[in-house]
């Protein structure tokens, strides 16, 4: 790799690329005194996918998220960041994704089913509490959260949402599945018809997601 | 097999991953915050009680960049150890490294030459960070501006804090550009994948909401803070 085409006492780091605290902070510290060091990786500009892209955003707010750990029967920080709730624009599930600030890793990651409730947490109006199977590590694990806002309107905005989106994906489900009763009824039609219609395979789209649900319910149990 | 060992780039017990990843050493003296920093940056937890490292503990740490997925893995040393020295193994084919202090302790100051003298013994060349960590307690015993050694040694310094998340990513991002070379490498958001269906039976159900309840009465750890943007 050529030393020349690195020259990192030219980086200036913006200030104001993030919010920036004042917490008796040098005023130098964004200064580069670190040595010249050749890299020793060679890494290309790739494409950065959120995973948000097909969904509508219905809130976002800042909080902190916890964690409830059962062993040491304590709450245990999760994150900083922005919750939102995010609605799929084709299927209209809603999610839960918290982002941790700055590093914008995730810390939580969940759909809002109709059977999530949040409850407030004892003695204080700015958090509440839910109980959710998570997805932030790529893997589902049951999670016991508590969420603090900043200000007693925010979490009950937050508390509010979270029962309409319940309430309505609820009523979704219930039509959804008679739907997809009808639909298969349609579907074994058009099979012994040997008909390929576009349209019919695109509806198909909610037994599908049934067939899915089995084995996911399949390897919740298994665990 | 023991840490001593030269593992070329391979790390004991960790997988191999189809990314770039760095060994990135971390030390300095004992309760300086080493291993609250990276448990901060692992769960988003902050352990307040004191456990002292015994030897060395690796980390896997993922960032997701503008330039793909990095990983650093993370040996976070014993600070209790410096009289003994820490052993060769710990710090050899390190790529990078932060040396951590606490700006509460005047003497974790003062050591820190000692720490950079036995780091470069073993890594020459390596992009270093120096921390001075705990910067949100009141009481500093070391100001900003008696922090000099990077200047004469050619570190980079940053003041952070562990507790309040004040400048938190800024050494991992720091090491990101100095091993990529790119100064224009930064964070990005993560893939939120879409999460599986899951179908929850009555049974379960009842159990979360006691366990709810039962959690809803503990107090958050850090109910007085109200800093969001950390």
């Amino acid at each position: 790799m050529m030393a020349s085409s690195f020259e990192p006492t030219k980086e200036k780091i913006e200030k104001n690329e993030e919010d920036e605290e004042s917490s008796g902070a040098g005023a130098g510290e964004e200064e580069d005194t670190g040595a010249q060091i050749a890299p020793i990786v060679k890494l290309q500009e790739v494409a950065v996918t959120t995973g948000e892209e097909n969904e509508d955003c219905l809130l976002d707010l800042k909080a902190k998220l916890y964690r409830f750990d059962k062993d040491g029967n304590q709450w245990k920080e999760r994150g900083v960041g922005t919750v939102k709730l995010l609605k799929h624009k084709e299927t209209g599930k809603v999610r839960l994704v918290m982002r941790q600030n700055k590093t914008l890793k995730i810390c939580a990651n969940h759909l809002v089913l109709p059977t999530m409730t949040t409850q407030e947490h004892a003695g204080n109006e700015k958090s509440c509490v839910w109980h959710a199977a998570d997805f932030a590590d790529g893997e589902l694990k049951d999670e016991t959260f508590a969420i603090r806002f900043p200000s007693v309107e925010n979490c009950k905005a937050f508390r509010e949402k979270i029962e309409e989106i319940a309430e309505s994906q609820g009523k979704k489900e219930t039509e959804e599945g008679s739907a997809a009763a009808e639909l298969i009824e349609k579907l074994s039609v058009a099979s012994k018809d040997q008909e390929t219609k576009p349209e019919v395979e695109k509806e198909s789209t909610p037994a599908k997601v049934k067939e899915n649900d089995a084995e996911e319910e399949a390897a919740v149990k298994k665990e | 097999m023991g840490p001593e060992t030269a593992f070329g780039d391979a790390l004991p017990n960790q997988q191999t991953v189809d990314y770039p990843s760095f060994k990135l050493v971390i030390v300095g003296d004992g309760g300086t915050g080493k291993t609250t920093f990276v448990k901060r940056h692992l769960t988003g937890e902050f352990e307040k009680k004191y456990e002292p490292t015994i030897g060395v503990e690796v980390h896997p740490l993922d960032f997701f960049t503008n330039c793909g997925k990095l990983r650093f893995y993370c040996w976070d040393t014993a600070g209790q150890e410096k009289f003994g020295g820490l052993r060769d193994g710990y710090y050899i084919h390190g790529q990078c490294a932060i040396i951590m202090f606490d700006v509460t302790a005047r003497l974790t100051y003062k050591n820190v030459p000692t720490w950079h003298r036995d780091l470069c013994r073993v890594c020459e060349n390596i992009p270093i960070v120096l921390c001075g960590n705990k910067v949100d307690v009141k009481n500093r015993q070391v100001k900003a501006k008696q922090v000099t050694f990077h200047r004469k040694k050619n570190l980079q310094y940053y003041e952070i804090s562990a507790k309040s998340n004040y400048n938190f990513e800024k050494p991992f991002l720091y090491l990101a550009r100095k091993l990529a070379g790119d100064a224009n490498l930064h964070f990005v958001e993560s893939p939120a994948l879409a999460p599986p269906e899951v179908q929850i039976d009555l049974v379960a159900q009842q159990q979360h909401e006691q366990e709810l309840m039962a959690a809803a009465a503990q107090p958050l750890p850090d109910d007085d803070d109200d800093a969001f943007d950390g």
